[in-house]
């Protein structure tokens, strides 16, 4: 044995009257594990102070089960060997068991522990080093439901080193949880709304009628960033005129809790200028007043209510138009015939307007295929297209609107003289219809009609309204000449106008 | 103007169907139809020329707004009817010391309209 110097003699002698101590302090423990002890005196600075301990007599131990019965969490011990000592009334219904079974059993088998991510470790530790833990964690009950809960847990020593075993006192939290899970899905689904709206969103403190937030489309819509929006006012960022037009609307607000603004001028951080919607309600929010803004960039549906109008407007004069054209074509056709036979002449004549007029708006009036309307025009004679009437169109041409209505009672005014007097009143005459744009400097449009193997030509006796459509009305309507002959081998039309006029 | 005078009238008008028809209305009621236009430059040149007494003009033509016509008419002092699909609001008072009329408008209103103009009837 080597000799010790003074600093250590000094720590053995200290260590030996710790030791001395801790015996004693542990006698005493367990005289008062033991029931021996009813009662101790503490030195304090504060003077002597004497503890009473109850007893552990039958009676007092009765007491002690009737508190922990009482007690709504529950309550569960285990010793050294995982097994359970303790289970009150609380934790049989918890975890739906009886402690008559429960006693004895390994923990596992009354329910199993899922740890939240690092709550493991972080639990044996504390228990190691201080003897407690107070966390949260997932119990699993033997009939699979899943409890989240709320745990206090306190390691029960026998002997200083020895652990004898744990106490838990443990609360279920799994309505708290669920609640707040609730919230928290609330929370995230209406901020989403809140960000993703395309309505800018604006919340004012009634108190000092400043922002306190501001949802992305209002930052958009005004070019401020969130952070320029919030503490300022209204009239600030130039959607009330002055603080008087906002004192205003606050009182109105107090009153009757909702002000419209249809059509406020905005100018935004960047200078454009748009009409807006305000729409501003005072609510109670758990009992502090909050007033939400909605604002709506109206400028697009302004100029889309513009547009509407704009086109209702001439959708309005083309009908009045075309009801004036049905006007002088009925008087036209009124000059010569019967009655009867005035209106079956009116009456083809409307179905014709009709097919050009549907052409031209299924074509949204941007002009019609030249091969479309001779279909439409022939629609009677759809059967001999193909074998007697014979359509060659080099190219696709479009007429304009106006070429498209006049072309179009010309055809169907040949069509009916032809089915009437002309090729197409026999069974072996042909109509050959054709189109064509010439080149050159000044190109132009040429249709013709030309009639074979019909009965024999004779000119009309007098000029009736079909003369005037396929001559004079046709030749207006497309800027061009009309050349009739009515040679007797057969009828033939020909038209020529300048591309310009008659095509797009 | 005498009513025993028989009066040029111009029509000023895009849709042939219509003008033709008009012009044998005013032919049979005993008017003299001058010129039948349907473009713009062409009423202008025949108002210029003083080629008329009187007009009945198509507000629009073809897209192109016949005011100017309406505007030499009145400068010379000459009486017209505006007859238009549109409405004298959506003309939007581009057309001033004009009869209006709306399309379609009967005959015998036209030739009625169109008397009381030139003979001050």
């Amino acid at each position: 044995m080597h000799e010790e110097s003074p600093t250590e003699l000094l720590l053995l002698t200290e260590n030996a009257e710790l030791r001395t101590r801790l015996e004693g302090a542990e006698e005493t423990l367990r005289a008062i594990r033991n029931g021996e002890v009813d009662a101790f005196v503490i030195e304090s600075a504060a003077g002597p102070r004497v503890y009473t301990l109850q007893g552990v007599d039958a009676a007092s131990n009765r007491l002690r089960g009737e508190i922990l019965a009482q007690v709504s969490d529950a309550v569960i011990a285990i010793d050294g060997q995982q097994r359970v000592t303790y289970a009150n009334a609380a934790a049989e219904r918890q975890y739906g068991i009886g402690a008559s079974w429960a006693l004895g059993q390994l923990l596992s088998k009354v329910y199993e522990t899922q740890w939240l991510p690092g709550a493991k470790a972080a639990a044996e530790t504390a228990l190691h080093e201080r003897g407690e833990w107070r966390g949260e964690n997932i119990h699993v009950r033997l009939d699979g439901r899943k409890l989240h809960v709320e745990s206090s847990v306190t390691v029960l020593r026998e002997t200083v080193d020895q652990s004898a075993g744990v106490l838990a006192v443990i609360r279920d939290i799994s309505g708290r949880k669920e609640v707040e899970d609730k919230v928290r899905v609330s929370e995230i689904r209406y901020r989403r709304i809140f960000e993703a709206a395309q309505d800018g969103v604006l919340l004012l403190d009634p108190d000092t009628c400043r922002i306190t937030d501001a949802n992305p489309f209002m930052t958009e819509l005004l070019g401020y960033s969130h952070d320029q929006l919030v503490g300022k006012e209204l009239f600030e960022i130039g959607l009330l005129k002055d603080e008087g037009a906002s004192l205003k609307m606050l009182q109105k607000l107090k009153t009757e809790h909702q002000v419209r603004y249809e059509n406020l001028p905005l100018k935004s951080q960047r200078g454009r200028h748009q009409e807006v919607e305000v729409v501003a309600n005072l609510y109670d929010e758990n009992g502090r007043a909050v007033i939400q803004c909605n604002i709506r960039d109206i400028t697009e549906r302004k100029r889309v209510e513009e547009h509407n109008k704009m086109l209702m407007a001439e959708v309005n004069h083309r009908s009045m138009n075309l009801l004036a054209v049905v006007q002088a074509v009925a008087q036209q056709t009124a000059r010569v015939g019967d009655p009867i036979t005035f209106v079956g002449r009116l009456f083809d004549r409307i179905d014709g307007l009709a097919a050009s007029q549907d052409l031209l708006v299924k074509n949204e009036w941007l002009g019609v295929d030249v091969a479309d309307l001779v279909e439409v025009q022939l629609a009677h004679f759809k059967d001999l297209i193909g074998t007697r009437v014979l359509l060659d169109g080099g190219l696709p041409a479009r007429l304009t609107p106006a070429a498209a209505q006049g072309i179009g009672m010309a055809l169907h005014e040949l069509a009916t003289n032809a089915g009437k007097y002309g090729a197409l009143s026999n069974s072996e005459g042909r109509v050959q219809i054709s189109w064509t744009v010439s080149a050159g400097n000044k190109p132009t449009f040429l249709m013709s009609w030309l009639e074979h193997g019909g009965p024999k030509v004779a000119p009309p006796t007098r000029k009736g309204f079909g003369q005037m459509v396929i001559g004079r009305m046709v030749e207006a309507a497309v800027d061009g000449t009309a050349e009739i002959d009515y040679r007797e081998s057969g009828f033939s039309w020909k038209l020529s106008a300048p591309f310009a006029a008659a095509l797009q | 103007m005498d009513k025993h005078q028989q009066a040029r009238i111009l029509i000023v008008e895009d849709e042939p169907m219509i003008a033709f028809t008009l012009q044998d209305l005013l032919v049979e009621a005993g008017f003299k139809v001058t010129c039948v236009a349907a473009k713009l430059e062409k009423a202008l040149a025949l108002i210029e020329s003083a080629g008329c007494d009187a007009a009945i003009v198509d507000a629009n033509l073809a897209g192109v707004s016949a005011s100017p016509a309406a505007a030499a008419l009145a400068a010379r002092g000459l009486p017209f009817i505006v007859l238009s699909g549109y409405s004298p609001e959506q003309l939007q008072g581009a057309f001033p010391a004009a009869v209006f009329m709306k399309k379609p408008s009967r005959p015998a209103k036209i030739i009625q309209a169109l008397k009381s103009i030139v003979y001050k009837q």
